[in-house]
């Protein structure tokens, strides 16, 4: 609760903010001061204080997994902050606005991650979408940026039209809201109701599976990506999108395994990972430029995300866990160097380790961490994805094709490191104040240690 | 006072760090005081952990988990008992005495390289102290690699020159393979026990294991045993390992490193009594690594190898003695062989340090008149090796030849003739360096010059160690106590020769050693002591002389035939296959990749409409029938 009212609370205080201070980089120290009393208040929550005890009769839960998640997003949009904070206020003329959009996504974020309802669940969808259409168009004089909003806005839209009705379905079906459905007839299955009712969960899931860029509902992910300002696409791209996970999986783990027994949801999960696996991993293969590329990786790597929905026990929260803030923080940190890029195809990275050698070893680090290499977090990550789903003891080939697809990974993400260390060439870049290097640095260094000891993380959810 | 038992490998290793970050700032001199002052220091703690020992028994030191998965632990732990801290006195006071050694020999090397050779040497005592230390066959193994590594480093030190460097890597293979055989047996006994820790092994060994797993993992032990400690066939690198500095090779090549073979069976001796079969093994290729060996050593034109191979010899004497039940003996066998082999190596450095770097035999000759403590102290060696009476030599050897003879005649009658071999290539070594006439170029001559203090002194206390070393096993005969078979008493059952019978042998060793060593010092001053000597081998001299041609069958019977497996790997499986398969992939992928990425059309349009699609497929394919089919029925 602390972290929903703080975030909101906040985000009106940054958008007020706009009128008092002139000096735009104040914005960011006060964004970062906000977000660093955010996740102090989240913390706090985690061990028991909450500070504003206000009854939403059962709407939202609060439990450990969902407030460890919270810090883990808190955190890394601190990271972000900190790291790429000087791009944010390079990117258009409202500076303030961006951060407190940025602050507003947390709210929904926050929402996504305690919600026991499905209005809660829209709700926190929607607060959480609709600053992220405005980032996407914040470049304004940019056509690419514009078109980008547009899209992501129609396609925005018509999921949220197909998340109310499968709202509205499943209400149909049980006559509730919640998420947690008390079914007294056994046989309520075969009749008319439960068939709104799965008709409904169908609707939600693809409208979830579309939040999170899973295939074949992923095809607003490279345009938005390409299009909005690079800081933003880091943004979307990492904490955003776990948050969508986090969404998603409560509502597979309770409402959906209810009705595991009408329906096989898990054969539909397992095409679903291996289109966005298949889409992800092989059209990145082909990309010129290193942030389409990233785009298509963030859905590659959401294919392996999603492996929590088959296997939905303790080990796969936990990985999820470990793999939102493995994946978040790679991500940040690759799009922190990508901002600094002037030419953002592969080529311009070429002989980045000559001109930048702080920027291509750290850029190094993150790479090796999505494409799942040992001694870096995204290692035990992807482990944890994977033996999760083998725990279950059923679907070992979703297992292989996973990593087999994790093999084609490598072939585009050691591109980059290829074209940074192997290859001849000037790389350009914006100019690079120390500090930026201590950030990508310590970043990397976070990386390698979660790489190593991945309880360090995960312990905190048995304290 | 066991809590200080982890100073023992710690100071070393810090001599390692300091010397090894630091070798480019450092002086020669700093560099040498870090270099033997870390080893002295183990030495003075073994010393006391010695005295406690015997005062208050053995103990094992736990510090952490080394491995702790489950329910399976792996303790990161020290066993200091008796048999441990012998080979802690062993390996800190000689290595301390080559250390000091070194500081004179290896000076005309630059100081970074002076670095570089102490902080090898440093690492290697470290890891040697972690192999007699542990208290469980992985720490013993972490070691066992450490020391591995360490020998390769050290045989390669001049790496500028090819030969040294695979004169290394022949040394590394080879002790590869042994580790194999190693880690098979510790793998062996966690899958059947569970626990690699000695204390519960030995324990449980009776219970736990069938006669099949005992016989299985001693031999696999065994196989460790033949790569670092160079017995057939495995010995072949020891020989080549001569390549590396003279102390090195006194050091690890001679007094501890291939020793770790020895300490290793007399520390599993619980396992080893427990299968018969492969005692047997053990003392027949220890036999047959002592004769055969003694037999090249007759006819080696170069000090070093004379001394490998004399080196190889002993060592099989030491299974031998292992292979009979006879642990404390072998064990004793390897403290007594420490001293003299030392003693002998280093005096063979500082013959060729008079030399200028000359180490064929034939060039040299009546050294004794211008190295006198260095003729000395090695005529001192050749008479403890070749078992003169009341030397350490022979209370060692005869112990082993005594409990030989109790085990099986026909060994030891091929034990006596592997003895007396002994005595001959040694003291033909000798009268060819020492006496006679010196046969090198007058330049050499006018260079020769006895070698200085830091040199001589390690020779004068190993010459003295080799000369009374003996007396803490001097048989009851000659008015001995047993000590260090009483000393060992609690981790190795003694073997004891008691009575008369024990003593009439005794003066028949005695007398018998006599008579040959007169008959050899004869012979061989005739043959050996003279001004000529051209060191051209015919015939079967030939033969042993080319090492029975070993290294040419090895070569031709598994390095030849894996080089063309190779070779036909790479250019036909590889480069059609493989390389076809991968780049096929490749291939395919990236065709794939251009097809996929045609569906990103930028339409909006498009996209929902494929979404759409999407929906309406994932509804009729993974749509349950029987609940449509109830649907339309409630519906019409």
């Amino acid at each position: 609760m602390n972290a929903i009212i703080l975030s909101a609370a906040f985000g009106v205080v940054m958008m007020l903010c706009s009128f008092l201070i002139k000096n735009k980089s104040n914005f960011r120290h006060i964004a970062s001061v906000a977000l660093l009393i955010l996740l102090i208040g989240n913390i706090a929550d985690t061990y028991g204080y909450t500070f504003f005890a206000i009854d939403t009769h059962g709407m939202l839960q609060f439990n450990r997994f969902g407030l460890l998640f919270n810090s883990i997003a808190i955190g890394s949009t601190l990271l972000y902050v900190l790291l790429t904070g000087k791009e944010i206020e390079n990117a258009g003329m409202h500076v303030a606005e961006y951060f407190t959009l940025i602050l507003f996504v947390l709210c929904g974020v926050t929402l996504l991650s305690a919600y026991n309802n499905l209005l809660t669940l829209f709700l926190g969808i929607e607060i959480m979408s609709i600053p992220l259409y405005i980032l996407t168009g914040s470049d304004k004089r940019n056509m690419k940026s514009n078109e980008a909003a547009l899209k992501y806005f129609l396609m925005g839209s018509f999921s949220t039209g197909l998340m109310l009705m499968g709202i509205a379905l499943t209400y149909g079906g049980t006559g509730t809201f919640s998420l947690e459905v008390v079914r007294n007839a056994p046989n309520m299955y075969k009749g008319l109701v439960s068939f709104l009712e799965i008709l409904g969960l169908l609707f939600l899931l693809v409208s979830m599976a579309f939040k999170v860029s899973a295939a074949p509902f992923h095809f607003w992910t490279p345009d938005v990506y390409d299009g909005a300002p690079s800081v933003f696409t880091s943004f979307m791209a990492t904490i955003v999108k776990a948050a969508g996970f986090i969404a998603f999986i409560k509502l597979c783990a309770v409402r959906m395994a209810e009705t595991e027994s009408v329906v096989d949801w898990k054969m539909i999960y397992a095409i679903i990972i291996v289109a966005t696996l298949l889409v992800g991993n092989i059209t990145a293969v082909f990309q010129q430029s290193v942030k389409r590329m990233l785009a298509y990786s963030s859905i590659a790597q959401a294919g392996f995300m999603l492996f929590t929905l088959i296997s939905l026990n303790d080990m796969a929260y936990e990985g999820i866990l470990l793999y939102s803030a493995a994946y978040s923080l790679a991500t940040i940190g690759i799009f922190a160097v990508l901002v600094k890029m002037k030419d953002y195809t592969f080529d311009g990275y070429n002989g980045l380790a000559k001109t930048q050698p702080v920027l291509a070893a750290t850029n190094t680090v993150f790479l090796l961490s999505l494409s799942g290499i040992p001694l870096t977090a995204g290692f035990f990550a992807k482990y944890y994805m994977l033996a999760a789903v083998v725990k279950t003891g059923n679907y070992t080939w979703l297992v292989i094709t996973g990593v087999l697809f994790a093999a084609v990974s490598v072939y585009y993400y050691f591109r980059v490191i290829q074209a940074m260390y192997f290859k001849e060439g000037n790389a350009e870049t914006t100019t690079i104040v120390p500090s930026f290097k201590y950030g990508l640095i310590a970043l990397a260094a976070i990386i390698i240690l979660l790489g190593i000891f991945p309880t360090l993380l995960l312990r905190w959810l048995y304290f | 006072m066991n809590n200080i038992a982890y100073l023992v490998p710690l100071f070393p290793l810090l001599g390692f760090l300091i010397n090894g970050l630091f070798r480019k700032s450092l002086s020669k001199g700093t560099i040498g005081i870090i270099g033997c002052g870390t080893i002295l220091l183990s030495f003075i703690v073994s010393l006391i952990l010695f005295f406690d020992v015997k005062a208050n028994g053995g103990v094992v030191v736990n510090y952490f988990n080394f491995i702790d998965v489950a329910s399976f632990q792996i303790p990161f732990a020290f066993q200091i008992d008796q048999l441990s801290v012998i080979f802690l006195l062993i390996i800190t006071g000689i290595g301390f005495l080559i250390h000091l050694y070194s500081t004179s020999y290896m000076h005309d090397e630059s100081s970074e390289h002076f670095g570089r050779y102490f902080a090898y040497l440093n690492l290697f005592v470290f890891s040697m102290l972690l192999l007699i230390m542990g208290a469980n066959y992985v720490i013993m193994f972490i070691g066992w690699e450490g020391v591995g590594l360490c020998s390769y480093l050290l045989i390669g030190y001049w790496f500028k020159n090819i030969n040294y460097t695979n004169a290394a890597k022949k040394a590394f293979v080879m002790n590869r393979i042994g580790d194999l055989g190693f880690l098979l047996a510790v793998f062996w006994l966690l899958s059947k026990l569970g626990t690699a820790n000695y204390v519960d092994v030995f324990e449980q060994a009776s219970t736990g294991l069938s006669s099949t797993d005992v016989t299985a993992i001693t031999l696999l032990l065994f196989v460790g045993a033949m790569g670092k400690s160079a017995q057939i066939p495995l010995y072949t690198w020891l020989p080549d390992a001569m390549a590396g500095p003279t102390p090195v090779s006194a050091l690890i090549h001679a007094a501890t490193m291939v020793t770790a073979g020895i300490y290793m069976i007399a520390r599993s001796n619980v396992l080893y009594s427990l299968s018969p079969l492969t005692q047997d093994v053990v003392a027949v290729i220890g036999l047959a690594t002592a004769i055969l060996s003694a037999t090249i050593a007759l006819f080696q034109n170069d000090i070093k190898k004379v001394l490998a191979y004399s080196t190889v010899s002993q060592l099989g004497f030491m299974f031998l003695a292992l292979g009979v039940g006879a642990y404390t003996t072998g064990v004793f066998h390897v403290m007594t062989h420490a001293f003299f082999k030392a003693l002998m190596f280093l005096g063979a450095g500082s013959v060729i340090h008079a030399m200028g770097g000359e180490q064929d035999i034939t060039k040299m000759g009546g050294l004794v008149k211008k190295l006198p403590i260095t003729a000395w102290t090695f005529v001192i060696g050749v008479l403890a090796i070749s078992g003169f009476p009341f030397t350490s030599g022979f209370v060692s050897k005869d112990e082993i030849l005594l409990a030989v003879l109790a085990h099986s005649p026909v060994l030891f009658w091929f034990a006596v003739f592997a003895a007396i071999l002994t005595a001959a290539y040694m003291f033909r070594l000798m009268m060819l360096v020492f006496f006679g006439g010196f046969r090198g170029t007058h330049e050499q001559e006018h260079h020769l010059h006895e070698s200085p203090s830091a040199m001589t002194i390690p020779l004068i206390i190993l010459g003295v160690l080799s000369l009374i070393g003996g007396f803490v096993q001097l048989p009851h005969v000659f008015g001995g106590e047993d000590f260090f078979n009483q000393f060992l008493a609690p981790i190795v059952p003694a073997v004891t020769h008691e009575g008369a019978e024990a003593a009439t042998l005794e003066y028949y060793l005695l007398g018998g050693t006599i008579v040959i060593l007169v008959i050899v010092y004869v012979v061989t001053k005739k043959l050996f002591a003279v001004d000529r000597f051209d060191g051209v081998y015919t015939g079967f001299k030939k033969v042993l002389a080319d090492k029975w041609y070993i290294d040419e069958l090895y070569n031709a019977v598994i390095v030849n035939p894996l080089d063309k497996l190779a070779g036909f790997l790479k250019n036909v499986v590889e480069k059609s296959g493989i390389d076809g398969i991968v780049n096929g992939v490749g291939k395919f992928v990236n065709y794939a990749s251009r097809q996929l990425r045609l569906l990103q059309s930028g339409q909006v349009g498009n996209y929902i409409l494929f979404m759409v699609l999407s929906i309406a497929v994932l509804f009729l394919v993974f749509w349950n029938q029987e609940i449509i089919v109830q649907f339309l029925q409630k519906i019409f």
